[in-house]
C-alpha cells in the first residue's frame, strides 16, 4: 500500500470550481449516507474542515472521497471549494484513498464494506493482490467472507436498505441472495416491516420454501396464500401479534398432521377442566409415550384438594383415552 | 465400482490383493502413511461426497471386525451384529446416511481379514445364535468382483451351526456365489423400495424388477431370502406404491423363502439434511413432516409412520401370513399400533429374529438353546 500511497502524497489544497466537478461519476463512492443536511449546518457555521479529494478526469475532476461535502457546497451556492487534487494518480491509488479516508475515519457498514472490497478488486493492477492492502484498511480478507460480502453491494435496493437499517443481517442477506431476486425482495420487505428476529427470518424463510416444495407451487403462491405479502395487515399495530400468526399459518401447513395433533391434544386436555393447580403436558412431538402432570401447590391444604382433584382426573374417561394414544392426536377426540 | 485414486496404507504395499486392485481399476497405487492424506485429497473438493465414491483406500481395520448394531434405548433394536468389511458405498443413494457418518467419506476396504477370521471363530464358538450382515456401513456386494469377498463368508458360515450371514444389497450381482455350498447359513436381501423412490432416490442402484429377478435367482439355488423395505419414504399415497411393490414381491418370490422382512421409515441425522439439498437438488424427501425423534434423528410424524407400517404389514401378510415382519427401530406403541403386537409378548425382537433364522436356516437348536 505504501508505494501507491506514496504514488499520491497529500495534496496541497487548491481552490476548484465546483462546475469543473461531476456531480455523476460515482466510481469511488464508499459512504452509503447521500443526504448531507447536518454537513450542510456544520459547513455554514464553521467553514469546511476537511477538503474533498479529486482526481482529474478528461474534462474537470471526479471525486475521490468527499461525495457529501461537494453536494453541500452546491446547496450552499458556492461557486468553487477547497480541494485536494491527486496528481495523475492510478485508479488503484484513488481507490485506495477513496476507502482509506472511509474506512480509517469511521467503521464501515456492510454495504460499504462491500464497495471496498469491490473497488479495490476491479481496480487493483492485473498480477497484484488486494489482501496486503485490504487488511492494512481493516477490510476482511478470508476468501470466504469476502466472497459473500462483495455480493452484498449487488443485492435488490430493498434488501441492502434492510441491512442498512439493521432489520437484515448479514447471514439473512446471504440466504435472500440465494433466491430469485423477487422473492428475495419480497421477504426483505416483509421483514423490514415486521422485524423479526434472525432466527424467526430462518423460520418464515425455510417454512415458505418447505412448502413450496412439498405443495409443488412457488413460494410467492405460499407467500400469498398464507397472507404473507409486504403490505399485509398495515393497521396492524402489533408486529410481535402479527409474526405470531404468520409462522402459526406457516407451522400449520408445513407440520398438518402434527398441528392437527396438537390442537386434538388441547380440545381433549380442555375437556378434562385440570384445576389451576396442574398442568399436563404431552411427549414432544407426541414422539415418546411419557405425559408430564405437575401439580403446584404451596400449602398442604392445597396438597390435599389436589389429591382429590387428582383421583377425579384419573377417573375421568377423557385421561384414559389420551393416555391410550387417541387423546394424543393420533385420532380426533370426537372419534373417541 | 469406477475407482479413479486408489490409495493403499504403507503397511499392506506389495499385497497382492493391492496389485490386483491396480490392475482392475487401471490406477496406479499410491501409498500413504495416514489416512488423513486420503481424506485431505478430496475435503477440500467441492463434492468431496461424490469424489470419495471414487477414491479407494485398501488398509487395516483398525478397531473391531464384529461389533453390535449401535440401537438406542428409545427403540427396540434387532440386536444384529455387524461384520465390518469397509466402509462407504459406489452407489449414490439421496438419504445414505454414510454421507455424513464419515468424515469425508471415502471407499475403505479392510485386508486385515485374517483378523477378521479369528473374530468370526470366536463367535461362531460362543455357541450361540448370531446374526451377522456386511451391509450396515456399505453395500454388502459391490466389493465382490474384484475380492470374492462374500463368496469366502459364505464358504465360512457354511461350517458352523450357530450364526447365518445376512448379505444386504441393492445391486443384483448374486450369480457368482449361488452354486456356492451355502448350507442356507447364509441370508441374500435385498433393499426394497417403490419404482418412484428408486428411480429418484436410488442412483446408480438396480431396478426393481432386477432385485426381485435377483432374489428369485437365489431362491432358485436354496438360499433364504430377507426383505428391507427400509427407508419407507412417506407422500400422500404412497402406501398404494408400496402396496403395488409388496406385490411384485410375491408375484417373484414364494413367502416359503424368506426369513423375514423389515419395515424402517425415513429417518436421519439433522445435519444430513443441508447434505441432500446440496447434493440432490430435485430430491424431496426431506420435505416430509419429520419431527426429532427420541434418538435425536429426524423421524415421520408417528401416526404417519404407525399408519404406512400397518398398511405395508397387512399387504405383507396377505401374501405371507407366516413370514417374520419386524420394525426398525421403533417403540412398542408403534409395533402394536402397526402389527398388533410388541417384540416382547414374543420374548423380543432378536428372540423372534433368532427363531426365524433357526426356522429357515435350519441353525441348531444346540445353539438356539445356549441363548436362553
Amino acid at each position: 500500500m505504501a508505494s501507491d500511497f506514496g504514488e499520491a502524497e497529500a495534496p496541497e489544497p487548491r481552490f476548484v470550481p465546483l462546475a469543473d466537478i461531476d456531480p455523476g461519476d460515482e466510481r469511488f463512492r464508499i459512504s452509503t449516507r447521500r443526504e448531507s443536511g447536518d454537513l450542510l449546518a456544520s459547513i455554514r457555521r464553521f467553514g469546511l474542515r476537511v477538503p474533498p479529494l479529486l482526481t482529474p478526469a478528461r474534462s474537470g475532476f471526479i471525486i475521490v472521497s468527499g461525495f457529501r461535502r461537494v453536494s453541500a457546497c452546491r446547496q450552499l451556492g458556492w461557486d468553487s471549494t477547497a480541494a485536494r487534487v491527486l496528481p495523475t494518480a492510478s485508479e488503484y491509488a484513488c481507490a485506495l484513498m477513496a476507502v482509506a479516508e472511509n474506512s480509517l475515519e469511521r467503521p464501515l457498514n456492510l454495504i460499504e464494506t462491500s464497495r471496498a472490497l469491490n473497488l479495490l478488486e476491479q481496480t487493483v493492477p492485473e498480477g497484484q493482490t488486494t489482501d496486503p492492502d485490504a487488511s492494512a484498511l481493516g477490510l476482511p480478507t478470508h476468501p470466504n467472507v469476502t466472497g459473500r460480502l462483495k455480493r452484498v453491494c449487488r443485492l435488490p435496493s430493498d434488501i441492502q436498505d434492510g441491512i442498512l437499517e439493521d432489520t437484515i443481517s448479514f447471514a439473512m442477506a446471504c440466504e435472500l441472495d440465494r433466491l430469485d431476486d423477487d422473492l428475495g425482495v419480497t421477504f426483505a420487505c416483509l421483514f423490514r416491516r415486521l422485524k423479526p428476529s434472525l432466527n424467526k427470518q430462518r423460520e418464515i424463510v425455510s417454512l415458505v420454501l418447505e412448502i413450496a416444495v412439498r405443495e409443488n407451487i412457488h413460494p410467492r403462491q405460499v407467500l400469498e396464500e398464507c397472507g404473507l405479502t409486504p403490505s399485509m395487515g398495515r393497521s396492524e399495530p402489533d408486529r410481535n401479534q402479527e409474526i405470531h400468526v404468520l409462522r402459526r399459518r406457516l407451522r400449520q401447513r408445513r407440520f398438518p398432521a402434527l398441528v392437527a395433533a396438537e390442537h386434538n391434544f388441547l380440545a381433549l386436555r380442555q375437556r378434562l377442566r385440570l384445576s389451576g393447580g396442574f398442568q399436563l403436558t404431552p411427549p414432544r412431538d407426541f414422539e415418546g409415550t411419557g405425559f408430564t402432570l405437575s401439580l403446584n401447590f404451596q400449602t398442604v391444604e392445597e396438597v390435599v384438594r389436589l389429591r382429590g382433584k387428582l383421583d377425579e382426573l384419573i377417573n375421568h374417561p377423557d385421561f384414559k383415552i389420551l393416555l391410550t394414544g387417541k387423546g394424543r392426536g393420533f385420532e380426533t377426540p370426537s372419534d373417541s | 465400482m469406477n475407482i479413479a485414486e486408489l490409495f493403499v496404507d504403507v503397511q499392506l504395499a506389495g499385497r497382492p490383493e493391492a496389485e490386483a486392485a491396480s490392475r482392475r481399476f487401471n490406477v496406479p497405487i499410491r501409498t500413504v502413511a495416514s489416512a488423513q492424506l486420503v481424506y485431505a485429497s478430496v475435503a477440500s473438493l467441492e463434492d468431496p461426497i461424490g469424489r470419495g465414491k471414487h477414491v479407494l483406500y485398501l488398509t487395516r481395520n483398525r478397531g473391531a471386525f464384529i461389533k453390535s448394531c449401535p440401537g438406542t434405548r428409545h427403540y427396540t433394536c434387532c440386536g444384529y451384529k455387524i461384520l465390518h468389511i469397509g466402509t462407504f458405498c459406489s452407489m449414490d443413494c439421496s438419504y445414505c446416511i454414510l454421507q455424513s457418518y464419515f468424515h469425508p467419506p471415502v471407499l475403505q476396504y479392510f485386508m486385515n481379514q485374517d483378523e477378521m477370521d479369528q473374530e468370526l471363530g470366536q463367535l461362531f464358538a460362543t455357541q450361540l445364535i448370531h446374526r451377522v450382515g456386511t451391509g450396515e456401513f456399505t453395500d454388502s456386494l459391490i466389493w465382490e468382483p474384484w475380492t470374492g469377498l462374500s463368496a469366502r463368508l459364505i464358504r465360512t458360515f457354511s461350517g458352523q451351526n450357530g450364526c447365518v450371514l445376512e448379505l444386504k444389497t441393492k445391486t443384483a450381482w448374486i450369480d457368482p456365489l449361488l452354486d456356492l455350498p451355502h448350507r442356507r447359513r447364509t441370508i441374500l436381501a435385498w433393499s426394497l423400495n417403490t419404482d418412484e423412490v428408486i428411480r429418484t432416490e436410488e442412483r446408480g442402484t438396480t431396478s426393481l424388477d432386477e432385485r426381485l429377478k435377483a432374489a428369485a435367482r437365489g431362491a432358485a439355488h436354496g438360499y433364504p431370502l430377507a426383505f428391507h423395505f427400509d427407508p419407507i419414504v412417506i407422500t400422500n399415497g404412497c402406501e398404494g406404491d408400496y402396496r403395488r411393490t409388496v406385490e411384485r414381491l410375491f408375484a417373484a418370490v414364494a413367502p416359503r423363502h424368506i426369513v423375514w422382512i423389515s419395515l424402517g421409515a425415513l429417518r436421519f441425522m439433522p445435519e444430513l439434511k443441508a447434505v441432500i439439498q446440496r447434493r440432490f437438488k430435485r430430491s424431496r424427501i426431506v420435505y416430509g413432516e419429520f419431527i426429532g425423534g427420541l434418538d435425536g434423528k429426524m423421524r415421520y410424524f408417528k401416526p404417519l409412520r404407525m399408519k404406512a407400517y400397518r398398511e405395508i404389514a397387512n399387504a405383507i401378510r396377505e401374501y405371507a401370513p407366516e413370514v417374520c415382519i419386524y420394525l426398525c427401530m421403533e417403540d412398542d406403541e408403534v409395533w402394536e399400533h402397526a402389527l398388533g403386537f410388541h417384540p416382547a409378548q414374543r420374548g423380543g425382537l432378536a428372540r423372534m429374529l433368532d427363531d426365524a433364522a433357526i426356522r429357515q436356516c435350519h441353525l441348531t437348536a444346540q445353539a438356539a438353546e445356549g441363548l436362553r
